[in-house]
């Protein structure tokens, strides 16, 4: 009896369409096979418009709709238009968004708001969930889940690297000159004294043709480094048991006196720089460091430098003298990213569900994360030790080296009810650090505003929040 | 005997009145719609708490006109507005009437600077001002390499960065935008001065600024009025421009109304501490107009 049990159980399990071991398939077969019957529907999809839309408009889209036979309609939204947009849709029932592109810090409102399809049931009736365990740890324990359910695949390895320039570290007679004064050899720096030694040093040295460092300054994205940063140096942005916020700290001041303090030695204007004007200056050597997500090191290596789509890059004039370091004090951004999620207004859950299993699977991932042309960057291990990546430039096996570190121990971005305020207040207060207004003050006036959003959503709920992301291995170092 | 005629009078008199308002009726009814619908809809979200993630439509008495007085930023940035407006309007309009004065006499290529100088005023307000921030931009921007120029050394000046300068370009690139509007319509009025009294003014021996305090300015006054009162408004609506130029930075230094109520309505969607401040916004601008319109009164 025992043994008929067992194979008829073995028997019914081989013969569900689900179980993806039984038949040897890998999660992407798998979606591919379940989704067949959805053949001659359209699903749509909300992209970051730009670049990142390629990756669905002349890759993976075209790709899906002839292994499938399934339309992909993709709708581009500006990233900060795609929250409300999705809330739009979510609340007006349309149902006009099936998947979705959700940043990870936006995860725990939609939620709550009810916008986003729990995904556990699907994950194992179409054998993901092994898969998923092939996801950087970082982006895997912080960007998946909440409240221990799974409501987004992380789809893209987005963290903020050092690339410096080895030429002009490996030069011996700089190398000489800098350990003579400051004492330490002259490499990547471990922390931001040695950031600021090393930019005022480059800058005294080479400067007008190239400067020591430069950033992007203009919103939003210092805010992300300036979250890295306050961690690193100690700082929390709340008191756990009142929720009173605590920006305005000495570490919050030390890392907004240090911020003003590196436009210095930083090219003029810098203040005013945005993503675009950080990269031209990188790539035509004139900043000898920057700090900046994955696509960066792609470009400045000359990758995808043919592609049509890429044409507003300038040429790098540094390709083969970028080093890859993780940013001073070890442990970097998570700044922004994407998980792919499906929307409850959604008509079409099951096609779309499938569509991002496709999407996010080991074997379709490697090819879009080799995209030159899109924004995706590696994020799951296999990507990390990918052979096929490793040679894609001279120095692509560092640079995957340094993404895996970056990703293992990543810093998550800031992420609680109405995330988006708090964003907005700290962009603010750096925007206001630029103009030269006392730090303090703006600090001051920063944890005001913090504790004005906080009171709004209600102190207690958001405090539940904030615990569990505290409680979360990247928030904290 | 004579009441029935004239109870029959009377009934007619009120059907046909009737007939009168059943005939207006629909157009009252759209305007009503249209018109105050949106209005009253508006003053009851106010009274809610409506926002993108909380659907929650019960009354929630006056806490958000409550907030209106709590938030700093908010008047801050109604303060911001003032000043643009007390700046750039009077400077619209002197430069306006100055142009009008200059293009009054008749010379060669008239039409032609006319048109030019026309050009600003139709171009969109947003582009207007990412050509401005070009303009001002610290590596490319021509207004830096002049400067630099006339200095005999790198001139870095961070337009839209440094508090000293942003209010400035924002106000050179206003009135940039808008001194044709002016110039237009002042010059307009100032061709239908009556030339009989200014010739009597000039055999008189009356000096130029007599006649144009005493002839010219009162006779145009009525126009400038008008003019001023379309500026002025426009001025309290800016956003465009700062927009594209700052987006209300550094910080909130240069947000204004217009600004502050499309981020916390379109970027934050707090949609009925939005609908508060449009009706606070709406009850100063009834405010300033009646007080405009009847000083307009006064002048005519």
């Amino acid at each position: 009896m025992k043994r008929r049990s067992f194979l008829a159980a073995t028997s019914l399990l081989a013969l569900y369409p689900g179980s993806a071991w039984a038949e040897g398939k890998n999660a992407a077969e798998t979606a591919v096979e379940a989704a067949k019957k959805y053949a001659g529907t359209e699903i749509s999809i909300v992209w970051e418009a730009g670049l990142q839309s390629l990756d669905p408009l002349n890759y993976s889209g075209p790709k899906w709709e002839k292994l499938t036979g399934i339309k992909v309609k993709v709708v581009e939204v500006p990233t900060d238009q795609m929250f409300t947009k999705i809330m739009q849709d979510f609340r007006s029932g349309a149902g006009a968004y099936d998947a979705l592109n959700v940043i990870p810090s936006w995860m725990p409102d939609l939620v709550r708001a009810g916008a986003l399809e729990p995904l556990d049931a699907w994950v194992d009736q179409f054998g993901y969930r092994d898969e998923l365990q092939d996801i950087a740890p970082a982006y895997r324990d912080n960007q998946m889940t909440v409240d221990g359910k799974i409501y987004g695949f992380p789809d893209d390895g987005d963290v903020m690297l050092l690339y410096y320039r080895k030429d002009i570290f490996a030069d011996p007679k700089m190398k000489e000159e800098f350990k003579a004064k400051h004492g330490y050899d002259l490499a990547p720096p471990k922390d931001w004294k040695q950031f600021a030694e090393i930019g005022q040093f480059i800058t005294d040295k080479l400067a007008p043709k190239t400067y020591g460092a430069g950033f992007f300054r203009t919103a939003p994205y210092p805010q992300y480094m300036f979250q890295e940063r306050f961690r690193m140096e100690g700082g929390k942005f709340f008191d756990a048991e009142t929720m009173k916020a605590t920006v305005n700290s000495p570490v919050g001041l030390k890392v907004f006196e240090g911020m003003v303090a590196e436009n210095k030695f930083m090219p003029p204007g810098v203040e005013q720089w945005n993503f675009v004007d950080n990269l031209a200056n990188f790539l035509q050597g004139t900043t000898a460091m920057t700090i900046s997500w994955p696509p960066y090191g792609r470009w400045a290596a000359g990758y995808g430098s043919g592609e049509e789509a890429l044409s507003w890059v300038p040429k790098s004039q540094i390709a083969g003298k970028v080093g890859y370091a993780l940013n001073p004090l070890g442990r970097d951004e998570l700044g922004v990213g994407f998980a792919l999620s499906v929307s409850t207004a959604s008509k079409h859950k099951e096609a779309a569900y499938l569509f991002i299993q496709w999407l996010n699977s080991k074997q379709t991932s490697l090819e879009r994360v080799q995209l030159p042309y899109t924004l995706r960057d590696p994020f799951r291990t296999s990507h990390y030790e990918s052979a096929e990546y490793r040679k894609l430039w001279p120095d692509a096996g560092a640079y995957l080296d340094t993404i895996k570190r970056a990703g293992e121990t990543g810093l998550l971005d800031l992420s609680l009810l109405q995330q988006d305020k708090y964003d907005e207040a700290m962009t603010k207060a750096i925007s206001s650090l630029w103009a030269g207004e006392d730090a303090q003050a703006i600090l001051d006036r920063l944890a005001e505003q913090f504790d004005a959003v906080t009171q709004k959503v209600g102190v207690d709920k958001q405090k539940a929040v904030y615990k569990a992301w505290a409680a979360k291995p990247g928030a904290y170092p | 005997m004579n009441t029935r005629p004239a109870l029959a009078q009377r009934i007619s008199v009120a059907s046909d009145r009737g007939f009168k308002y059943l005939m207006i009726a629909p157009a009252i009814l759209i305007l009503l719609l249209v018109g105050i619908f949106p209005l009253v809809y508006s003053l009851v979200v106010s009274f809610q708490n409506i926002t993108m993630t909380e659907v929650d439509t019960s009354f929630a008495g006056a806490l958000n006109y409550v907030q209106l007085f709590k938030d700093s930023r908010l008047w801050e940035s109604l303060l911001h507005t003032a000043l643009i407006t007390m700046v750039a309007l009077p400077l619209e309009l002197v430069f306006g009437f100055l142009l009008a004065q200059l293009f009054l006499e008749r010379f060669p290529g008239r039409q032609i600077f006319v048109a030019l100088l026309v050009l600003p005023t139709v171009i969109s307000p947003i582009v207007a001002g990412a050509t401005w921030r070009l303009m001002f931009d610290v590596r490319f921007g021509p207004i830096g390499q002049i400067l630099s120029f006339f200095a005999g050394e790198p001139v870095n000046i961070l337009w839209t960065v440094n508090p000293s300068f942003v209010y400035p370009a924002i106000v050179v690139c206003e009135v940039w935008q808008w001194t044709p509007f002016m110039f237009l319509l002042l010059l307009a009025a100032l061709s239908n001065v009556d030339q009989s009294q200014l010739e009597a003014a000039e055999i008189d021996g009356a000096s130029y600024w007599r006649v144009l305090r005493q002839i010219v300015i009162p006779a145009i006054t009525p126009v400038i009025a008008v003019a001023v009162l379309i500026r002025g408004l426009d001025l309290v609506r800016i956003f465009d421009i700062i927009w594209a130029l700052t987006e209300g930075g550094p910080g909130s230094m240069t947000e204004t109304i217009s600004l502050y109520a499309y981020v916390i309505g379109f970027v934050q969607f707090d949609t009925s501490y939005t609908a508060a401040v449009a009706f606070l916004v709406i009850v100063i601008l009834t405010a300033i107009v009646t007080i405009a319109l009847r000083r307009m009164e006064m002048v005519r």
